[in-house]
């Protein structure tokens, strides 16, 4: 019995006897020092490093070393000075060359990872020949840390590029979890970067079928479509930052709402979508699927960043990345105004992130803390029939007291360590997050007379939500790792746990005067959250793998309902000018009682996952996959004791995928899935009452393609889905879903080596990038169909040593489009009498947004 | 390849979430065999003859609910989205002694479900005002009975003078104004189409059934005419009750 087996047997076998759960699965582990079989890079491409003839002829000699990133395909992502000359030609040149250079990728038990290594150049005045580079010995743990002193020739210029090996390399970071199939994307953003983004969360749109609308703002959480879920903003994707939740458990606007406008778009180094429930590592939320940041910067030292452009925008980021350390270690502040593109649009931001990852003993520790504040108005629907009839401006608004004011604070310490065939990681974080928002989705409409009020008029429908969250939690993992039947099999067991303490207050507001005259609720939210998962990757030969697992989740709601009972209080009071229902006040005739009632109740629900694996064959793999998912419970349907209602996904897909690379670095990506999908209870928006309310179960059906084609000085990428989503009872579609969404983006890049004679030895950097989004006419209530969306986002850059000047634009052709389309009532006394028969409103699109951009770094040249 | 593209294409776009939008013209006017002059013989046994007959209309809406009888509803709107199935805007003054048909001020828009009642809303401004000096209707003729002519005129408003005294202090709401200016429900039996005429027709001859010339108070000297008090109760409120009637009065129908 191997070692692997041994240990299996002896830690898990008797919890399984024990307990009865499924098992738990793996969490990537580190890769240094960790026992693996680790297998160094090689050197393919290594060009000569140019003598400056300006050095050369003044006799200037010395040795660089530097300190190059790697990606798992071996290509140099980042390049910085690790040990300078003195002499900043000579660095200039050690750090151009070292960025040609290509490798064979560093390997982990086989598999292809990032890696950081040391590149020693020597200038003298002698020519070396360039020679070919000895690959380093492997096994490569423990690492060697200093380079060895190169043999140095006395050739003549110009250069001498031998590097001395063996390399220092080190990995950065966890692995990734096994991947589910062709609809697990783990998404490098690399050069993607350069296409346009109003926000980490456009990143998403890599990903295919995502549709990404706003109708609250730049400090409102993006809603997100997903393969034909409406996940609103969050509710049906469980989304977090390096394994930190986002999704905000008991918020009133949205159980699970998740705002991703902290994250600073240039700290997002990569991206793991997984669209549907197959992965046991997901929880609640991961109804259509799950999507987790990845942090880092690469650009090392200090980076400024200044922009400007339409509308009164300007943004200002400070960024800054040890030169000779892990991207994961970074700091960056940014702040952000805007006047707006059209009426009541304008507002602020400002978000500091910061991260430090390293070694404390024998375990990597990563140390994360954020803070993001942001304030800014909003301009809400507009009615098409007002718009057509010349009554309001296509970016007007109606209702200029909307708009959101943002708060997320949050901090966390992940411990990774290992022993021979077991790593062990944990996270622990804290988050508190303010959030206010005011909505005006139907202007006059909602305040309808009752016998117990005095008569009066409408007096407005401004919702104001305000929302105070604090959650704590943890998660962690035991991951195995062994051979069994020669081939590499994993197992890990893994938990999570959060608390939610969540004050949440919704509020009516008077248009004539701000005063709040109806508390629609009023809830006092305490939930916990604790699951237990266990996933297996069994790899039966170097062909066939079966991946999966089961989670288990408990999940308890204690609820004060603090409005419980609204009363009306008695209609002679002086101060009763309407007689309005209140839960502020205790009941005056009959009974007494307080206004309050609390509830709670628990449930749990288990989620069985799997992946059946099969190839690659001729660089294609085929993949299944079905699993279970769930949404919990929005507090506000909490009944004491009674059964909590979940919402639960069942999924199934099966996907092809051709990865294939050609020569040196490039590569070439194509997926394709065909899936099913149902939901018990979806949730559909109600403008009426501001957010989600249950609708019936739904069925999707559809497929989903990707590809991506990367190279030396190209990026492209490219994903079409198609979707029919159809209620269970009706068979009429799910309103809003898109049914066809296609997203591109592109980016060329390199060095225009032209002038570099004359540019005190620098290349000039140029990119252009492009991305390109089409979303279909949407089904929306009413057996209607909104507009199609086509919007293109464009980019160029040209940079210089230490400095970089883009011009970005988004929505290049000025389409004047709209982003959300409603179908309901609504009178915001456009007209002499109230509308209240359903008509057309949308959000609107931007228009053309310019912005330039400077770009300092000091200290890094990656 | 074109052709996979277009079928993908196609199917995507398939399907529908039910009902659909519709747009439609409203017009409104006096019945189709009326003219100055009409005489007819009134529900109280009057000979009237109508010389005048003007009303001010605000809006029309069609309603896919039927009125639960005895139902105490305070509320003049319902705000749920599948209510209301059609509406048109005013406001148009209208001669219903003629049967030429007016335009309303907007197209109208609803839903292509099934209307089983019409709404007629009768104010010169906001529905829940609480006073409204808009004369909604203006009419004059004579009434003859047994050998005697009652030549009479009547300006119809609908303000405080119409107000509902509260019966149950407790329930201050129970009766608002705008109800008194609603004219609900009218029977209906219709489905709003895209591209059709929604038509209103508006009989004055069925405001006077209940009107008793004879009780009117005697017109001053300086007056020509028997007056119709403006005011609740009386023959003001018969004539009142005639314009809110739902039978006989509002006449719905639409052309696909």
């Amino acid at each position: 019995m191997s070692s692997f087996a041994r240990t299996f047997a002896r830690l898990l076998l008797p919890a399984l006897l024990v307990s009865g759960t499924p098992l738990v699965f793996a969490q990537p582990a580190p890769v240094v020092g960790a026992g693996h079989q680790l297998v160094a890079p090689k050197p393919l491409v290594a060009p000569k490093a140019v003598y400056p003839p300006d050095a050369q002829a003044k006799g200037e000699e010395g040795s660089v070393t530097v300190l190059a990133d790697l990606d798992d395909s071996g290509v140099v992502r980042g390049a910085s000075i690790a040990v300078s000359s003195g002499i900043e030609v000579l660095d200039d040149a050690a750090l151009e060359a070292a960025r040609k250079w290509r490798f064979s990728p560093a390997l982990d038990d086989g598999k292809p990872i990032e890696s950081q290594l040391r590149i020693p150049f020597h200038f003298h005045h002698v020519e070396l020949l360039p020679e070919p580079v000895p690959p380093p010995a492997a096994p490569m743990t423990p690492p060697p840390v200093a380079p060895s002193p190169a043999p140095i020739a006395p050739p003549p210029a110009p250069a001498d590029l031998r590097p001395t090996t063996p390399y220092e390399s080190s990995v950065r970071g966890s692995k990734e979890p096994p991947s589910r199939g062709a609809s697990d994307y783990h998404i490098d953003v690399e050069n993607l970067s350069l296409v346009p983004r109003a926000s980490a969360a456009d990143i998403l749109k890599l990903a295919p079928g995502i549709l990404l609308t706003n109708e609250g703002g730049d400090a409102h959480a993006e809603q997100v479509f997903l393969r034909g879920f409406d996940a609103r903003e969050g509710q049906d994707i469980e989304f977090s930052v390096d394994g930190t939740p986002i999704n905000e458990s008991g918020n009133l606007h949205g159980n699970g709402y998740s705002d991703t406008h902290f994250i600073i778009p240039e700290l997002v180094e990569s991206l793991r979508v997984v669209e549907g429930p197959f992965d046991p590592r997901q929880g609640n939320y991961a109804v259509a699927g799950s999507a987790d940041y990845h942090l880092g910067l690469r650009n090392k030292g200090l980076t400024a960043k200044f922009t400007v452009g339409s509308y009164g925008t300007y943004r200002m980021l400070l960024a800054w990345a040890p030169p000779h350390g892990s991207p994961g270690t970074f700091a960056a502040v940014e702040l952000y105004q805007t006047a707006g593109f059209g009426q009541n649009r304008d507002g602020r931001r400002g978000s500091a992130m910061a991260q430090w990852e390293g070694k404390v003993g024998g375990s990597e520790l990563r140390l994360s803390a954020q803070a993001y504040i942001a304030s800014f108005h909003t301009a809400g629907v507009i009615r098409q029939d007002d718009y057509q009839g010349g009554r309001i401006g296509f970016y007007d608004t109606y209702d200029s007291r909307q708009g959101e004011d943002s708060q997320r604070y949050s901090a966390s310490a992940e411990i990774t360590s290992h022993t021979d065939h077991i790593s062990f990681r944990n996270l622990l974080f804290g988050i508190a997050r303010p959030l206010r928002i005011r909505e005006d989705f139907t202007g006059y409409s909602l305040d309808v007379q009752t016998p117990l009020q005095t008569p009066h008029g409408q007096r407005g429908d401004l919702l104001d939500l305000n929302v105070m969250e604090g959650t704590v939690g943890l998660r962690g993992s035991a991951r195995l790792h062994g051979k069994i039947l020669k081939q590499e099999q994993e197992l890990e067991l893994g938990y999570f746990a959060r608390g939610d303490f969540v004050s949440s207050t919704q509020q009516r507001v008077e248009a004539a005067t701000g005063h709040p005259y109806q508390t629609d609720a009023a809830l006092d939210s305490r939930l916990g959250d604790i699951g237990l998962y266990g996933d297996a990757s069994l790899r039966f030969t170097p062909w066939l793998s079966l991946r999966g697992g089961a989670r288990g989740d408990v999940f308890t709601y204690d609820v004060n309902d603090r409005c419980a009972v609204p009363i009306t209080g008695d209609v002679s009071h002086p101060t009763a000018s309407v007689n309005d229902a209140s839960c502020l006040g205790i009941e005056n005739r009959g009974a007494h009682r307080e206004p309050n009632q609390r509830a709670s109740t628990v449930s749990g629900a288990v989620m069985p996952r799997g992946s059946l694996l099969v190839g690659p064959w001729k660089s294609v793999s085929a993949s299944v996959s079905a699993g279970k998912g769930v949404r919990s419970v929005d507090p506000q349907y909490i009944t004491q004791d009674a059964k909590t209602p979940f919402a639960s996904v069942a999924a199934y897909e099966g996907g092809l995928t051709y990865q294939h690379r050609f020569r040196d670095s490039i590569d070439l990506q194509v997926r394709s899935v065909a899936f099913y999908t149902h939901v018990n209870h979806d949730l559909i928006f109600s403008q009426t009452v501001g957010r989600n309310v249950l609708a019936n179960g739904t069925t999707r059906i559809g497929s989903a393609s990707s590809a991506r084609f990367t190279g030396a000085f190209w990026d492209l990428a490219a994903n079409l889905t198609y979707t029919k989503a159809t209620f269970d009872d009706t068979g009429l579609l799910v309103p809003y879903v898109p049914d066809l969404v296609l997203r591109a983006d592109g980016a060329l890049f390199g060095d225009l080596p032209w002038w570099k004679a004359r540019l005190r030895g620098h290349a000039l950097r140029a990119s252009l990038a492009a991305g390109l989004s089409y979303v279909g006419p949407r089904p929306l209530p009413y057996g209607a169909r909104s507009n199609t969306i086509a919007t293109l986002d464009a980019s160029a850059s040209v940079g210089w040593w230490f400095v970089d000047l883009s011009v970005s634009a988004q929505n290049l052709t000025d389409r004047k489009y709209r982003l959300g389309e409603y179908d309901y009532v609504s009178d915001f006394h456009s007209t002499p009498y109230p509308g209240l028969v359903p008509v057309r409103h949308f959000t609107a699109g931007a228009p053309r947004t310019v912005m330039f951009t400077i770009a300092l770094n000091y200290g890094g040249k990656s | 390849m074109k052709r996979i593209a277009l079928v993908l294409l196609l199917s995507a776009c398939s399907g529908s979430t039910g009902s659909a939008l519709v747009t439609f013209t409203a017009l409104a006017g006096g019945p189709a065999d009326i003219s100055t002059g009409v005489t007819f013989v009134s529900g109280s046994g009057y000979d009237v003859t109508l010389a005048r007959a003007r009303l001010h209309l605000a809006a029309a809406y069609l309603n896919q609910t039927v009125p639960l009888s005895g139902a105490q509803e305070s509320s003049c709107v319902q705000p749920a989205d599948s209510v209301y199935v059609g509406e048109a805007f005013g406001p148009l003054d209208l001669d219903l002694l003629s049967p030429a048909l007016q335009p309303f001020a907007l197209p109208g828009e609803g839903t292509e479900t099934l209307a089983q009642t019409g709404e007629v809303w009768l104010t010169g401004g906001a529905i829940d005002a609480l006073d409204d000096p808009t004369v909604i209707l203006d009419v004059a003729g004579s009434a003859t009975r047994a050998g005697r002519t009652w030549p009479f005129s009547a300006a119809v408003t609908i303000g405080a003078n119409r107000a509902v005294p509260v019966q149950n202090p407790a329930l201050p709401g129970s009766r608002p104004i705008c109800r008194e200016r609603i004219v609900t429900p009218i029977p209906v039996e219709l489905t709003p189409t895209n591209g059709g005429t929604l038509t209103l027709r508006i009989d004055p001859r069925g405001m006077f059934n209940a009107l008793d010339f004879a009780a009117l108070d005697a017109p001053s000297p300086s007056e020509a005419t028997y007056r119709v008090p403006d005011e609740q109760g009386g023959e003001g409120g018969q004539l009142f009750d005639g314009l809110r009637s739902n039978a006989g009065v509002y006449d719905f129908s639409f052309v696909p």
